[in-house]
């Protein structure tokens, strides 16, 4: 059997039905958008399905949310994960419970988490008994479904902190202690070590956890629908309310499905852009 | 001296942060998934006034949770087990051949990990429709098989580049058939990578959302799905408490199995070199 066709067969059922099933569906969300397999009527190439979302009050919010949930989910887990991959780099009494502790809401499922944080926050859970109790509020704050998506944030960090740390502290813990120490005997100090040697070497794993976090966040469903405002939609949550049962516009929902996976292309290049240009930029700095 | 002082002060400082981080909110779970239907915890009770099973003895007797255990724990399995398989050859590819286009292949086998899910979720069940598939089961099957086929050929094809070649080529000089050659070189070394992947599956799919509820939901129902039902606009803390225990305690347990599997997954604990 020529080499070649032998790979091909060894690469077919994994692969390949990867590479079927998924050029399938995502080239489904892109002609759908354009008005073709139309469920309600007749298929017609047209823009029309585009122009409908442009002039959608919604769709625009949407994108705005998801984006500005995304960006500042990313860049808080990556400056939580920092400080603690440093820290914990090297092993001392009780680094292992640490870490474990830390990586442990990975693990969580998202509905899960958001449970669990809705019951802490919620008008009679434990943040405002014991705020109350200690005595620094008088009554009840609404904390839940809180117009700014602190709850979503909240809730993102506290599942994506943990692929942020790891991947921190595996690309951290690859800096060889000789380098460190030379930095340290010419004279850099905490900071300038960070910033010139810590930083420019850690730059990969940094801009990996912030493009997988941010694409993560971007098409979060359940923390919105959960503990999301009340008023605003994710765009997960716009495209399968506009899929759903009460409209079945599926193109609609092609429209914000294709934006979607443009953000989060678009978030994941500009992140990974900025990450670039911070490092060059700080280690220039004196 | 000091230094080790101050670093004692901050292990403290953070261990009780993570406490709260993680025991606060699995306790208030807890103590949810107990209160007594008779009993209401409410305002300003700090704890609840009476705990007993009896939610989750209602729970269990009045929704439909056990059938959606039954699909989860019956769809996770054999997910698990068509990932390995059908991964298991292009793991091989990447793990023991060189062939041009190989990095691209590597990366494009993620697309499953970077495509936001829900549109994954909705244009699948869209391309179902537009088939004439209306069962439900294989069609969630399908959808997780594709999804964690990466996870699958990723931890498969560093376990297939860990078997030694002169292991393989031992064994066919003593005159070994291609099953006793498999047996012999393959196996042991494959053994952990094989359960890891399993593992990581099974454990995905059980939680696995956006398919299930997209493309199952109403006549197929899993746990994430009956969860779900509890979160949203028919918000039932207790039962949804009892849920969650159900989804998050059998998954955390076996991922701290996968974790110690996936530390003997290296070539020197396995092949007895390094």
């Amino acid at each position: 059997m020529p080499r070649y066709l032998r790979i091909v067969l060894l690469l077919t059922p994994g692969l390949g039905l990867v590479v079927v099933m998924m050029s399938m569906v995502i080239y489904r969300a892109v002609a759908q958008s354009f008005g073709l397999y139309n469920f309600g009527g007749e298929d017609i190439l047209s823009l029309a399905h585009w122009q409908e979302m442009f002039d959608n009050r919604r769709y625009w919010s949407a994108l705005r949310w998801s984006g500005y949930i995304a960006t500042t989910s990313a860049l808080l887990s990556v400056a939580l994960a920092y400080p603690l991959a440093l820290w914990l780099r090297r092993p001392f009494f009780g680094s292992t419970i640490l870490s474990a502790m830390i990586k442990a809401p990975y693990f969580v499922p998202g509905l899960v988490a958001a449970f669990l944080l809705i019951n802490v926050i919620s008008f009679h859970g434990f943040v405002n008994e014991f705020m109350i109790w200690i005595g620094l509020w008088d009554k009840p704050v609404r904390m839940q479904n809180d117009e700014n998506g602190y709850a979503i944030i909240g809730l993102q960090v506290w599942k994506q902190l943990p692929l942020a740390f790891l991947l921190l502290l595996g690309s951290i813990q690859s800096i060889p202690d000789s380098v460190l120490h030379a930095a340290q005997d010419l004279g850099a100090g905490t900071l300038a070590r960070f910033r010139r040697v810590v930083l420019p070497l850690t730059m990969k794993a940094m801009q990996a956890a912030l493009v997988l976090i941010f694409i993560g966040a971007a098409g979060d469903f359940s923390f919105q629908a959960i503990a999301g405002p009340a008023r605003k939609n994710s765009m997960a949550t716009l495209m399968t309310q506009l899929q759903g049962s009460n409209y079945s516009d599926w193109n609609g929902a092609a429209v914000v499905g294709v934006t979607l996976m443009g953000l989060s292309l678009v978030g994941a290049v500009a992140l990974a852009g900025f990450v670039q240009l911070m490092t060059k930029f700080t280690e220039n700095v004196r | 001296m000091k230094r080790r002082h101050i670093s004692t002060i901050l292990a403290i400082a953070v261990s009780f942060a993570l406490f709260f981080w993680l025991a606060i909110p699995f306790a208030m779970a807890v103590m949810w998934s107990m209160v007594d239907p008779g009993h209401p915890w409410s305002y300003p009770d700090i704890l609840p006034p009476k705990l007993s099973f009896e939610r989750w003895r209602v729970v269990w007797e009045t929704t439909s949770l056990p059938t959606a255990m039954l699909n989860s724990y019956t769809l996770a399995p054999v997910a698990g087990i068509c990932t390995l398989l059908l991964a298991a050859p292009t793991a091989y590819a990447f793990g023991r051949e060189e062939f041009r286009g190989k990095a691209i292949a590597q990366v494009v086998i993620l697309i499953p990990l970077v495509l936001p899910g829900f549109v994954t979720a909705v244009f699948f069940a869209s391309l179902l429709l537009s088939l004439g598939i209306f069962e439900k089961y294989p069609a969630v099957l399908l959808g997780h098989i594709v999804l964690y086929m990466p996870y699958a050929v990723r931890i498969l094809s560093v376990s297939f580049s860990q078997v030694q070649d002169d292991v393989v080529n031992a064994a066919r000089d003593l005159g070994a058939s291609p099953f006793e050659v498999f047996r012999a070189a393959y196996f042991p070394v494959l053994k952990p990578g094989i359960f890891a992947a399993f593992l990581i599956v099974f454990v995905l799919s059980i939680e696995e959302f956006a398919i299930a509820f997209i493309v199952g939901v109403p006549d197929f129902t899993t746990i994430p799905t009956i969860l779900f039902s509890y979160l949203g606009f028919e918000f039932v803390r207790t039962n949804a408490a009892v849920v969650a225990l159900i989804l998050v305690v059998p998954n955390v347990i076996l991922m701290l199995v996968l974790e110690r599997l996936l530390q003997s997954a290296n070539p020197a604990s396995v092949s007895g070199k390094g």
